[in-house]
């Protein structure tokens, strides 16, 4: 026998502050990383803090240029929060210069291939970086 | 001090009507009678479970209290599909600090009362959430892709070398009555079943199971007092990496394998694993997983580690028995379960009591091997009679 549990349901309050620049940056077609001013270690996504020196001591820089893919899937099932896609997506790690980005790719890449970065929104509203095959 | 372990217990693997704390029971109660001491022995109790998916948010001490252990612990420990060994771990811990004599690590998780899509949603939140899962919605399936996609690009890995491991682990678990999955699958079969996360298709990836598994450590001093027989842990190797899979430096390999295992090696005096170990039972939740592991633990160079399976060295009669039981492939994989079963696996080798699945032991030693996430923490311990 079975008792179907009381419903819970988790929706979170995330707190972005102290990486709102990259959030308000892809709303404007950029992609920042942060790289820590006192000893250099550069951050994709970026950090407000530096987990090798501890400064907080941060520049903001862009990423951007030509990528290469690095690792690719092509996900067939969608999780909870995602039923909106009605088709496959697919999800690959590129490296631009000393930083690497997640993306969803537009067009059909593979290991190696050369992309582009972009910025947009999906259906629910999520700013992310989108590829694209040079 | 050495600790043993004298005490085994682990379920069947699979869909399972019993909470989590009645399934924990069953592996506690067999593992209990294993080591044929009584409940009131055991000083700490060690919780494993990740628990992601459950109703039951704190199951520590529910699992506890249904196993008869009130006041003693628990001590609850999450290291995601590695909790398992954690657990064991903690259990060892608490003996070699003297404040325990004997010690239960039990692991359990329950998972298959979400549906498929939530325990999707679950996972994919192994890596970063908000610049992962949140983005991207990243799966845990998807992860072990995108690795595999690596491997496959820089050495020329192969979807039918792939496929043969799960063949081959299919083929122990059908003798394994525990096993989740009990039946042999042909290449075929498996190379030609639809892609769950490209370039990994259906049977390369684990089922989703309920399962528990329990070991009984006692310090040496204990052991000889008792008069028992104990498999011995000889070596421990722990490691983590990264969240965030933009800041790992290679898709290849797991980095925290490597480094456990060195630890490990070193801690139990291993120079070469395939001629000092017989049986390994390694971390195979996808089949890029194994091959991975081949390389990573150094049974074989980087990059050989798909024709290491093709050439049979994995399996029986080959140069290190590897799943036995079947694995997290065909066995199946309760996160919090794992890495204890591979313990009650290595066990039931060592006393040479794994019947039809039985390896051929000529040092008496085995490993195990147990990743959380996609090496995000990294587990290997040696154990020797
Ligand atoms: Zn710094």
């Amino acid at each position: 026998m079975i008792i179907e549990g009381r419903e819970l349901v988790f929706k979170h309050n995330i707190p972005v502050t102290r990486v709102e620049k990259y959030w308000k940056g892809l709303e404007e077609g950029k992609i920042y990383g942060t790289v820590c001013k006192s000893c250099g270690a550069k951050y994709s996504p970026p950090q407000a803090d530096c987990s090798l020196c501890y400064s907080d001591d941060m520049e903001w820089v862009e990423i951007g240029g030509e990528g290469e893919v690095e690792c690719m899937t092509e996900q067939h099932s969608f999780p909870a929060g995602f039923e909106f896609l009605k088709e496959s997506y697919i999800i690959a790690v590129a490296r631009f210069g000393d930083f690497k980005v997640v993306g969803w790719a537009k067009d059909k890449i593979s290991v190696g291939d050369k992309v582009v970065a972009e910025t947009g929104k999906d259906e629910t509203g999520v700013w992310k970086v989108y590829f694209r095959k040079v | 001090m050495r600790v043993g372990i004298i005490g085994v217990g682990c379920t069947k693997f699979g869909v399972h009507e019993k909470t989590i704390q009645e399934l924990a029971f069953d592996a506690v109660k067999e593992a209990i009678e294993d080591a044929d001491i009584s409940r009131e022995d055991i000083d700490m109790s060690v919780v494993g479970t990740s628990n992601t998916r459950g109703y039951e948010l704190m199951p520590a001490v529910p699992i506890n209290e249904y196993c008869g252990f009130a006041g003693k612990g628990p001590i609850r420990v999450e290291a995601a599909c590695a909790t398992g060994s954690a657990a064991l771990y903690t259990a060892y811990s608490s003996i070699v600090s003297g404040m325990a004599d004997i010690a239960v690590a039990i692991g359990v998780e329950k998972m298959t009362e979400l549906n498929t899509p939530t325990s999707l949603a679950v996972g994919g939140r192994s890596g970063s959430y908000l610049w992962e899962f949140h983005q991207y919605g990243t799966t845990f399936p998807g992860y072990y892709a995108m690795h595999a996609s690596a491997h496959m690009a820089k050495y020329g890995t192969t979807s039918e070398q792939l496929a043969m491991v799960a063949v081959k682990n299919h083929r122990n678990a059908a003798k394994n009555p525990k096993a989740h999955f009990p039946k042999e699958i042909t290449l075929e079969k498996a190379v030609s079943s639809r892609y769950v996360a490209y370039p990994l298709k259906l049977f390369d990836c684990c089922p989703i199971s309920d399962g528990a598994s329990a070991a009984i450590l006692a310090s040496e001093k204990k052991i000889k007092e008792l008069g028992k027989e104990a498999v011995w842990i000889e070596g421990i190797g722990y490691s983590s990496d990264t969240a965030n899979v933009t800041k790992r430096s290679d898709y290849a390999g797991l980095k925290a394998t490597v480094e456990a295992s060195k630890m490990a090696y070193k801690m139990a005096g291993i120079e070469n694993p395939l001629k000092s170990l017989d049986v390994a039972c390694l971390h195979d939740c996808f089949t890029i997983a194994e091959i991975m592991a081949y390389e990573d633990l150094g049974f074989c160079r980087k990059g050989e580690g798909g024709k290491f399976v093709e050439e049979g060295r994995s399996d029986f009669g080959g140069d290190i028995t590897v799943n036995t039981f079947g694995g997290l492939k065909a066995k199946g994989h309760p996160l919090g379960a794992t890495g204890l079963a591979m313990i009650y696996e290595a066990v039931k080798q060592l006393r040479e009591e794994a019947g039809d699945l039985q390896a051929d032991l000529e040092n008496y030693k085995a490993l195990t091997h147990n990743i959380g996430g996609t090496g995000h923490f990294g587990w290997v311990f040696v154990l020797g009679v």
